[in-house]
């Protein structure tokens, strides 16, 4: 069998020296990928859909406390703990280094969900409903998940695809900068970039050999898509 | 036919189906990137410019229409103020627009009032009904009209004054609780220019906030947002620092290095204290100082009784601390001071403001890279305020007003300590313009829908954010969805019928009015530049040269700081209340994505909070979860607790912007409204109350308190766990 290659790997850097936990990367994201409204008893059951959260912790005790935030999305680990426990290969790795979810083979084991180290996985536990005439803000370029199937961010596969299609009509590769998620294109103070691994010269690939630079629970070998930038420094000047 | 022939045809019905249902007079919709070739292809989306209105920041948006539905919002990349970026609630516009509980057509009311009880009626129904109330007020006394809005800018501030001036009536009151027009009247006072100030930022290397959140909602939270970020990493070998003063760990101050949590209303002692240092190390620009006209000497001595032990004594910090910020502040340049909201309305807010801006020119940040500069806002200021407020209720309660026209929701967002809910029931006809049922919309007799922003033309001027004069403009990006009709067409059409008698009668439509209004400030005055905006959604003018600065004024006059007085005996009330503006305020608690989108700082969602310090929360055996009643002079909430590290002992804080009793199936019956704490004690000749001086008690009633979090309380505590 050929084996698959692509030129892309997409990866994305977060500096949490620059995220202000405003929170516009989730409503953000949320429009895009017609995410479930989620009423306040089903996230009392922890089943809340968001596929992008902010973690804030609180470090030390007042008057010294001190506050980080903590963007968490699906890793898109090139080891990625969900893939190998589908049964039926919902959960798939592509050729571009994303970790894909096909939600109509996704029978709801919830295996991965189990697996995931970053509890990024959302399971439909409910039938989600947009109250007329709120379904037409769903987007058409994403599918509606029914109850029953797992799901979680795609780095905005639609915009990739769409951006790959653009840029095979003009027989190019994707520019820099190109596509972006919608968490990144919102994001105001430009915490999120998104871009191509593979290409030295992208800025992800320049930020992501920043000495502040880290993966997420990188012990577990999980070898995430995702490198964080460490926020703080001088506590006084 | 080809197929290529048939998606070209059906683009085009598509496409006049969709430009036929909002455009009635030959206006065409101009899209942000002109499509390759075909004009509209099914299944592709276009982008058009339009403009947010939902904060006086004004960011430039573009929504991406799909087969005449807009499906998203993003920012405006040429839009000066967000370059593209947006804030959770300009993301959440659409779901203004697709709201399942808009009001659909005009309404009467046909129970009690406040019952919620309408019929729909036709617009020519509701106009007639409208016209005939406004004509029998004409008769009776022309000031016994009221006119209610949110402080508009641009063509809609010059419009509703022309129609109320038109009408003969001084009672057109656009009151805000975070009062843009008490922060331009303190700009006034210090600079001689009303100007609101924009912050350089990004090319700052220290940033000294007393209380002004500006990556939250204080002036423009996207374009701040944006600098703040070129502020600490966008600079090759700086990385700015950012310290914050104030009792309550905000979401601003939680990206601060340094936090000084100071009792509420001595921010304006501690800055003076700062001053005193700066001057006895001779760490002052004394350029800055002479060309402001402050004599050093006299403003040291002016300064003696702000030393520092005894200003940090009073402000319940550490004297070093002082001591460290003044130094850090006046040896790292650039550096810029900023004052916010809940310092101003503190009972010294107006002295708190010049004690502030003192450190500014101290330092010669004026009118400088990195430093603070006029921005360029809307010309239009806003009109009757508080006071406007105040002489408005009077009247209500004298029974000297009839008809009172309400747009937006003050019945929610205004404190009932100034009466204004209760004396508007006094009111005989009750007109509103909302969108949605909300708590005004349910005051009234009539109901006149307006258009969502979506579907809507208008003109939006940020506040600040930016110093060159912009103007974005807002146009319909799809076709009505409702039987309903702009604030302005229904005001226009009013004052028509009423015979000319209102000045604003000649112009037919509120698009023309919007086009004559940027014609007489210079902008669009020819149909390609009208068309340009149209495509662009947004105009730039050039910056105002010279004339464009701050200059300190009132020479070396001391600020003087007194003690800030509260609302409520310290015993039986012992703790301080800070209220703040969240993203639920200004309608997004009617959207559910807002709901839903778990509070950075707390993780709770759909609710209303009480923030409360540990310890304190121990001293009155309340736990997380809990349900407490805070209790001021007047009156009470009932809510749950939430335990916050980040706050001072002696201070609870709750977030506005909760607490309807309708506005929708998302925001009916959810959280509290804190505003039905705080008292309007007014000083005499005050322009404003000391809305964050009241005092509170807090005791707990059962452990019921039906709290949601998105994050667990522990995981809170383990960032080691991953590294951060
Ligand atoms: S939009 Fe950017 S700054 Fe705001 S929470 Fe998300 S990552 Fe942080
Ligand atoms: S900051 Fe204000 S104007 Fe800008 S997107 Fe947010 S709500 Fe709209």
């Amino acid at each position: 069998m050929k084996k698959l290659t692509s030129p892309y790997k997409w990866g994305m850097i977060i500096d949490l020296d620059r995220c202000t936990g405003c929170g516009a990367c989730v409503v953000a994201c949320q429009a895009e990928n017609n995410v479930a409204i989620c009423e306040k008893k089903e996230i009392s059951e922890g089943r809340n859909m968001h596929w992008l959260r902010i973690e804030r912790f609180w470090v030390g005790d007042y008057p010294d406390v001190r506050v980080r935030f903590l963007p968490v999305l699906c890793q898109h680990c090139h080891d990625a703990p969900c893939e190998p426990v589908c049964p039926v290969y919902a959960s798939y790795h592509n050729p571009d280094g994303l970790n894909g979810q096909v939600y109509n083979r996704c029978v709801g084991t919830r295996y991965c969900g189990n697996n995931c180290p970053y509890a990024v996985r959302v399971f439909n536990f409910y039938d989600h409903t947009w109250p007329k005439p709120l379904d037409n803000q769903l987007s058409p370029d994403v599918t509606v998940r029914p109850r029953g199937v797992m799901e979680k961010c795609t780095f905005c596969v639609q915009r990739i695809r769409r951006a790959k299609e653009d840029a095979r009509g003009a027989g190019r590769m994707i520019a820099d900068g190109e596509v972006q998620p919608a968490c990144a294109q919102t994001c105001p103070s430009e915490a999120i970039v998104f871009g191509n691994m593979a290409d030295p010269q992208s800025r992800v690939a320049r930020l992501s050999r920043s000495p502040r630079g880290f993966r997420l629970l990188e012990h577990l070998g999980t070898h995430p898509s995702i490198v964080y930038l460490k926020g703080g420094g001088r506590e006084h000047v | 036919m080809k197929r290529r022939a048939f998606l070209k045809l059906s683009g085009m019905s598509a496409a006049t189906a969709l430009l036929a249902g909002c455009r009635s007079r030959n206006e065409k919709l101009i899209p942000y990137l002109v499509p390759p070739d075909e004009g509209i292809t099914p299944g592709r989306a276009n982008y058009y410019a339009s403009a947010c209105r939902s904060c006086a920041a004004g960011c430039g948006i573009l929504v991406r229409v799909s087969e005449g539905r807009a499906k998203k919002i993003e920012g405006n990349p040429s839009h000066p103020v967000n370059r593209g970026k947006l804030c959770a609630r300009g993301q959440a516009l659409v779901q203004e627009l697709y709201h399942p509980d808009r009001i659909v057509t005009p309404l009467k009311r046909s129970g009690a009032r406040g019952s919620g009880n309408f019929t729909k009626i036709s617009w020519d129904e509701a106009m007639r009904i409208l016209t005939a109330q406004l004509k029998g007020v004409q008769v009776r006394g022309r000031d016994r009209l009221a006119l209610v809005t949110p402080p508009f800018n641009g063509s809609l501030a010059e419009l509703t004054a022309e129609f109320m001036k038109g009408m003969g009536s001084p009672h057109h009151v656009t009151f805000d609780l975070q009062s843009p027009e008490w922060l331009a009247a303190a700009y006034r006072e210090n600079y001689g220019s009303a100007a609101l100030p924009y912050y350089d930022l990004s090319e700052t290397r220290y940033v000294l906030s007393f209380g002004a959140d500006f990556l939250e909602h204080h002036l423009s939270p996207v374009h701040y947002g944006y600098a703040f970020g070129q502020m600490r990493q966008g600079r090759d070998t700086v990385r700015g620092h950012f310290a914050y003063v104030g009792g309550r760990l905000s979401l601003t101050a939680a990206s601060a290095d340094r936090w000084v949590p100071a009792r509420p209303g001595t921010e304006g002692a501690v800055a003076l204290a700062m001053a005193r240092v700066i001057l006895q190390e001779k760490l002052h620009d004394e350029g800055s100082l002479s060309a402001n006209g402050i004599q050093a000497g006299s403003l040291l001595k002016g300064l003696a009784k702000y030393d520092v032990p005894r200003v940090a004594e009073f402000a319940g910090i550490q004297p070093q601390t002082i001591v460290e910020l003044a130094k850090d502040f006046a040896t790292t340049t650039p550096a810029l001071a900023m004052v916010g909201e809940k310092v101003a309305f503190q009972s010294n807010g107006r002295a708190s403001f010049r004690a502030v801006h003192l450190l500014n020119v101290l330092v010669g940040g004026l009118n400088r890279k990195g430093g603070i500069y006029p921005a360029a806002g809307p010309s239009t200021s806003a009109t009757g305020g508080y006071a406007g407020l105040a002489t408005l209720v009077e009247r209500m309660r004298a029974g000297q007003i009839e008809a009172a026209l309400i747009h937006g929701n003050p019945f929610h967002s205004i404190p009932v300590a100034t009466g204004f809910q209760e004396a508007l029931a006094k009111v005989p006809f009750v007109a509103s313009f909302s969108s949605i049922l909300n708590d005004s919309a349910m005051a009234a007799d009539l109901i006149l829908p307006d258009s969502s922003t979506l579907e809507s033309w208008g003109d939006v001027v940020p506040v600040s954010g930016t110093r060159e004069p912009v103007v974005g403009l807002m146009q319909p990006v799809v076709a009505p969805l409702h039987d309903t009709r702009q604030f302005g067409d229904v005001l226009l059409a009013t004052a028509a019928a009423l015979n000319g008698q209102a000045g604003a009668g000649q112009q037919k439509t509120y698009l023309d009015y919007l086009k004559g209004s940027l014609k007489k400030r210079g902008a669009a005055d020819s149909p390609a530049q009208w068309n340009e905006l149209l495509r662009q959604g947004v105009l730039l003018g050039k910056r105002g040269g010279e004339s464009a600065q701050y200059r300190w004024s009132g020479g070396g006059g001391t600020p003087d700081v007194e003690p800030p007085r509260f609302v409520g005996d310290q015993k039986q009330f012992p703790l301080f209340l800070e209220t703040y503006p969240s993203i639920k305020t200004n309608g997004g608690a009617a959207l559910p994505w807002l709901q839903q989108l778990p509070d950075t700082m707390t993780t709770v969602v759909w609710d209303s909070w009480v923030e409360i310090n540990p310890k304190t929360a121990a001293q009155l055996g309340i736990a997380i979860g809990d349900l407490v009643e805070v209790a001021s002079p007047q009156g009470s909430v009932r809510l749950p607790a939430i335990i916050y590290p980040g706050i001072r002992p002696d201070l609870v804080a709750i977030p506005l912007g909760q607490g309807q009793f309708a506005g929708g199936r998302y925001a009916k019956g959810v959280g509290v409204n804190p505003l039905v704490l705080l008292q309007a004690a007014a000083e005499a000749g005050a322009t404003h109350p000391a809305w964050q001086a009241t005092r509170v008690s807090v005791r707990r009633i059962s452990p019921e308190g039906n709290l949601v979090m998105h994050g667990h309380p522990q995981g809170s505590y383990r960032s080691e766990l991953v590294g951060v």
